[in-house]
């Protein structure tokens, strides 16, 4: 028997027939855009098969082998490794403590639309609703476009050489990454049983509760869980602007033409980032 | 239990969903609502369970205007009706047991529903709905885990600890298998015989409709076509309720041949040829 879903509500979803034209419009600017784009880039993959940047590829390779795995630098290296680490446990928790609450803020179905509010006043929505979420988006928004190499360039210049201002650039910048992320798995979780509680006389805690915060939560650990992985390799390049850890060796090594010491340094990034998505894995098998 | 009068819904687009529905439901009756896709019956449901609101018309629970009432009360009144939906409208992810438990969430605090998600509060409570639902043994399984009609069974255990005084039932067995409709619908029915519960069922099967029901009602294009004993619901009248809808044609046609969907289960419908 043919059973026929109900449509969604028709208010919700308004028919549009003008986006038709939209896909088509769109390819075209986006081929256009990515032909003269490849202009523009200068993009010339025969300049990489010339001979004097073959010579460079040559020496630079040459130079890394074999690697430098003296019992001494391995040591410094292995301290450097684990600041690393530091930076980027510390860097996510900050940016966790920023990103959840503003996370929450700037999710539209928690302060001002949608089934939560169904009751709230029409100047209780804008004022305690749509307002701090507009806010809240816009500092995110501040937060994620400043990349976490210029946050960092200014932490240096503000609290000094180390990891600390490595640990704010990461808590910063990824704060308003996973708030933004945040807000959008809470926005796209299904309304449905968020409805059927209401329905059942829930409070707005019980919907959160049993709706919401179940349906998000393993999105939610599985996304902070790669950014932990991305803030490795981001705390390897902060390093490059005087914020500790081994991005500062490798930066070093890079200098002094090191190349030996740089394919080690390289190795142990590989095998930080490696193990972090095995503990990554892990967590997100528990949670899923 | 229910008094409507003159109610209307009209959503944002335009389109009107609902017009002119007067109906009045007694406490313990059991109704079935039938009718094309489209007819507003889903919309009616919502109306009923207070999830929206009427554009105009009035709707009186238990001698109460629902238009009238504060935050506080209108949570109040939810509580005494339970719903259950088409789609399980579960949370796949939570073990049964919580998703169970969730009806008590309109008499439980914040911080004892928080409590309950660490360790249930009324375990024997929900192990009683799913008793009665017949699978005790599903209490710890993760609800996504389960089949459809499993979801659908959690989805009335939830309803019987919530223990409301009106079950309204929206398309309960669309989307489960025929064969468990039938079982879905009677346990329904005998559950909310048993407690005294007021029974509202939206029913894509007219078959089902009035095999079961004492009442029926029939709705097309936003209206009330008739409210009649099942047994003064002939073809004819079918037919014209579900002029211009062809699938729903064709399942007529069936009933009409003596071919019953439901097979066995079900029994000989009023006004069809065996």
């Amino acid at each position: 028997m043919a059973r026929i879903p109900s449509a969604p509500p028709a208010d919700r979803f308004p028919a549009s027939g003008s986006r038709r034209l939209f896909p088509y419009l769109f390819t075209a600017v986006f081929a256009a855009s990515v032909l003269f784009s490849l202009r523009e880039a200068q993009v010339d993959p025969r300049r990489l098969l010339d001979a004097d940047a073959l010579a460079n590829v040559a020496k630079f390779v040459r130079g890394m082998f074999p690697p430098k795995l003296t019992g001494e630098f391995l040591g410094l290296m292995a301290r450097a490794a684990v600041e690393t680490v530091q930076i980027s446990v510390m860097g996510t928790a900050i940016a966790i403590a920023l990103g959840v609450p503003l996370g929450v803020l700037a999710t539209s179905s928690l302060m001002w639309r949608g089934v939560l509010h169904e009751r709230t006043s029409r100047t209780g929505r804008w004022v305690l609703g749509f307002a701090p979420y507009a806010a809240s988006r816009a500092v995110l928004s501040v937060f994620r476009s400043i990349p976490e190499y210029v946050w960092a360039f200014m932490f240096v210049r503000a609290v000094g050489f180390g990891p600390f201002p490595g640990v704010l650039a990461i808590g910063v910048a990824y704060g308003g990454m996973l708030g933004k992320v945040y807000s959008e798995i809470l926005e796209s979780v299904s309304p449905r049983p968020l409805e059927t509680l209401r329905a059942a006389g829930a409070s707005r805690a019980g919907v959160v509760l049993y709706g919401l915060v179940p349906q998000a939560l393993p999105n939610v650990v599985a996304y902070t869980l790669y950014r932990w992985e991305c803030a490795i390799r981001a705390s390897a390049i902060l390093g490059f602007v005087g914020a500790g850890g081994l991005g500062q060796q490798i930066e070093l090594s890079m200098r002094m033409f090191q190349f030996d010491e740089v394919l080690t340094l390289l190795a142990i990034l590989f095998v930080l980032v490696a193990s972090v998505d095995v503990i990554s894995g892990r967590i997100r098998g528990w949670v899923a | 239990m229910y008094e409507l009068t003159g109610i209307r819904k009209v959503f944002a687009a335009g389109s009107v969903a609902l017009e002119d529905v007067s109906l009045r439901v007694g406490p313990g009756e059991h109704v079935a609502f039938i009718g094309p896709s489209g007819a507003g019956k889903t919309t009616l449901f919502r109306i009923l369970n207070l999830t929206l609101r009427p554009t105009a018309g009035a709707l009186v629970f238990e001698g109460q205007d629902v238009s009238e009432l504060s935050d506080a009360e209108l949570r109040r009144v939810r509580t005494r009706i339970g719903t259950i939906y088409q789609q399980q409208n579960l949370v796949g992810r939570l073990r049964v047991v919580h998703n169970v438990l969730a009806g008590h969430l309109g008499r439980w605090s914040a911080a004892a529903a928080l409590a309950s998600l660490v360790r249930p509060r009324d375990v024997a409570g929900a192990g009683r709905a799913l008793e009665q639902v017949g699978m005790p043994e599903k209490l710890w399984a993760r609800t996504d885990e389960l089949s459809g009609g499993q979801q659908q069974r959690v989805a009335i255990a939830r309803v019987l600890v919530q223990d409301p005084d009106v079950i309204l039932a929206d398309e309960p067995v669309s989307a489960v298998d025929p064969s468990l409709a039938v079982s879905i619908v009677t346990l329904l029915r005998d559950l909310s015989h048993a407690s005294r519960k007021t029974l509202l069922m939206n029913l894509h099967s007219v078959d089902l409709a009035l095999g079961y029901f004492p009442r029926i009602v029939g709705v097309r294009d936003g209206r009330v076509r008739f409210d009649l004993s099942p047994d003064k619901v002939g073809p004819e009248l079918l037919a014209e309720l579900y002029a211009g809808h062809r699938d729903e044609e064709q399942e007529l046609e069936q009933l009409r041949d003596g071919k019953n969907p439901f097979g066995a289960a079900c029994r000989p419908l009023p006004g069809f040829r065996k």
